[in-house]
Order: structure tokens, then C-alpha cells, then sequence
């Protein structure tokens, strides 16, 4: 069988194609050490989370924009 | 531009980004895609359950004799792999099980997925001098057995999976203890290893009963 860390990786491809992209960085964590070794990986991961932070920016200045206008 | 402004361009750019990275990297996505779920099957298969209809979807899907070009040496090795443990869990008298066994022997055949060698050795005397030269000579034979295995196959767990089997087939103590050892070892390294540990208590528990017949 495939060592965790390898599916992992897998499954975190599987998720950006699906445009799950906290999905997609839980997995790229699980994956860190397979990650670590390779600069594109390491590129793709870290826009990943980026991504990810981004959006949770945008909720949250969403969210106190909406309460703001009531 | 405010500051949502700023960040929605910004979340714009790096889904393209991405977007961009995963269009250059299809085939090899495909490729990964394909073996996860090999690998899925060959887990599902460890635990006892049916993954013939999933087995036969994946062969006829992959076609991998067209895509052989685009995967790299480790993809095949580990389809390799995946394809030896499924197969080492195929009940010789399940037709379709037979079917299925000779289908991917065909593919070993045709050079798609490499072959396994069959290495038979002599078994070596191990001195009984003493407990810590017994216990000396069978590490050497290890080492041994291990440097000429790794010279024709790098992957840890293939070299585990053929311990195990020459384990269950030959008389020779040192292959039980090389799995255990192995197996201790991917454990402390944090991989899963329930399958194989199975496997291994089955083989010693069959040995046992060998021995206390005997």
C-alpha cells in the first residue's frame, strides 16, 4: 500500500481540482514532509493557504460589512 | 481600492494560479488519481472485502500499455506493488478472481508493470555457539539478503512483501524475523502496518503449529 503521506498528496491534487481548497490544505499538511522536498509542491501548497486565508479575510469583512448596513 | 477590493483581486489571482499549475501537471494528476485509487482497492482487498468489479474497471479504465510513456519509473513500481499485495489475496477458486489474476499477469508479461524474480537461496546453518553469534550471523545474512534484494527493487514494502512470502513458503527463521524487523521499523517510522503485521502473526502462528506437530 501507499505510505499515508503519498495519498495525502493525492488527495489534496483531487481536492484543488474540485476547488476544495481547505480540503485541499488539510491534506498538504498531512503531506508536509512529501511537500517540504519539492519547490513546486511547496509553491502550489503555500498559495493553497494563502487562498484559503484570503477567503476567510473576505467572509469576515463580508460578515461586519452586512452587520454594518442593518 | 478598499480593502476587499484589493483582496478579491488578490483571491482572483491565486485561484488562477492554481488553476494554472494543476492544468500543467494533468497527466501526472491522472496518474496520481488512477494509482490512489489502485491503492484504495488493494487496502479494501487486505480487509477481506470483494474489489473485483472495482479491480476490472480500473484495468479496463487505465489502460496504462497507451500511457506507459507518461508515468514515471516510481508510478509503475508502485502500481507494481499495489498490483502484488491484490493479487496475494485472490482466492485460486474464484473464476473471476482467476481472471482477473491472469489479466494483470498479462500485463507483467508484456512488460507493462515489471516482473517479480523468483530468488531461491540455499538456506545457510546458522552456528548455535552462543545466543549473541547466532543472533550476530543472522543480522550479517540480513544485511545480506537485504543489499542484493534492494539492488533490483528500492521500495521498503516490496521487499517486506516478498520477505513475508518466502517467510510462508521456506523453512528458514531468518524471514520471519527480517519481516518482523521491517515491520517494526515502518511502524516506529509512523506508517500503518496493520496488513502486513497480520499477515506475519499468521505465518508465525502457521509455523507453530507446524513445529508443535512436528
Amino acid at each position: 500500500m501507499l505510505p499515508d503521506i503519498e495519498k495525502s498528496y493525492y488527495k489534496a491534487l483531487v481536492a484543488l481540482q474540485n476547488d476544495d481548497y481547505v480540503t485541499a490544505s488539510g491534506y498538504f499538511k498531512n503531506a508536509e514532509n512529501l511537500v517540504a522536498e519539492d519547490d513546486d509542491l511547496r509553491i502550489l501548497r503555500e498559495a493553497t493557504d494563502l487562498l484559503v486565508a484570503v477567503r476567510n479575510e473576505i467572509a469576515e469583512l463580508e460578515k461586519s460589512k452586512g452587520n454594518g448596513d442593518r | 481600492m478598499n480593502r476587499l477590493e484589493v483582496l478579491k483581486k488578490l483571491e482572483t489571482i491565486l485561484e488562477q494560479f492554481i488553476a494554472g499549475v494543476l492544468k500543467s501537471e494533468t497527466t501526472r494528476i491522472a496518474a496520481h488519481k488512477s494509482i490512489d485509487a489502485l491503492d484504495d482497492i488493494a487496502r479494501d482487498s487486505l480487509r477481506g472485502r470483494r474489489i473485483h468489479a472495482r479491480l476490472g474497471n480500473w484495468l479496463a479504465r487505465s489502460d496504462i500499455a497507451h500511457k506507459k510513456d507518461r508515468l514515471t519509473g516510481a508510478d509503475i513500481d508502485r502500481i507494481g506493488n499495489l498490483f502484488r499485495e491484490i493479487q496475494s489475496g485472490f482466492d485460486p477458486s474464484d473464476p473471476e478472481a482467476r481472471k482477473l489474476d491472469n489479466e494483470i499477469r498479462r500485463w507483467r508479461e508484456s512488460g507493462v508493470v515489471p516482473k517479480r524474480k523468483l530468488v531461491l537461496k540455499m538456506q545457510t546453518p546458522v552456528p548455535s555457539i552462543n545466543t549473541a553469534a547466532g543472533f550476530s550471523e543472522l543480522m550479517k545474512q540480513e544485511s545480506a539478503y537485504l543489499a542484493d534484494e534492494s539492488e533490483r527493487n528500492p521500495h521498503l514494502l516490496s521487499i517486506l512483501d516478498d520477505a513475508l512470502k518466502s517467510a510462508a513458503a521456506k523453512d528458514d527463521k531468518m524471514y520471519l524475523h527480517l519481516a518482523g524487523a521491517i515491520v517494526y521499523f515502518l511502524k516506529i517510522n509512523g506508517y500503518k502496518v496493520g496488513p502486513y503485521a497480520k499477515r506475519l502473526r499468521e505465518i508465525e502462528q502457521a509455523r507453530m503449529g507446524v513445529e508443535h506437530v512436528a
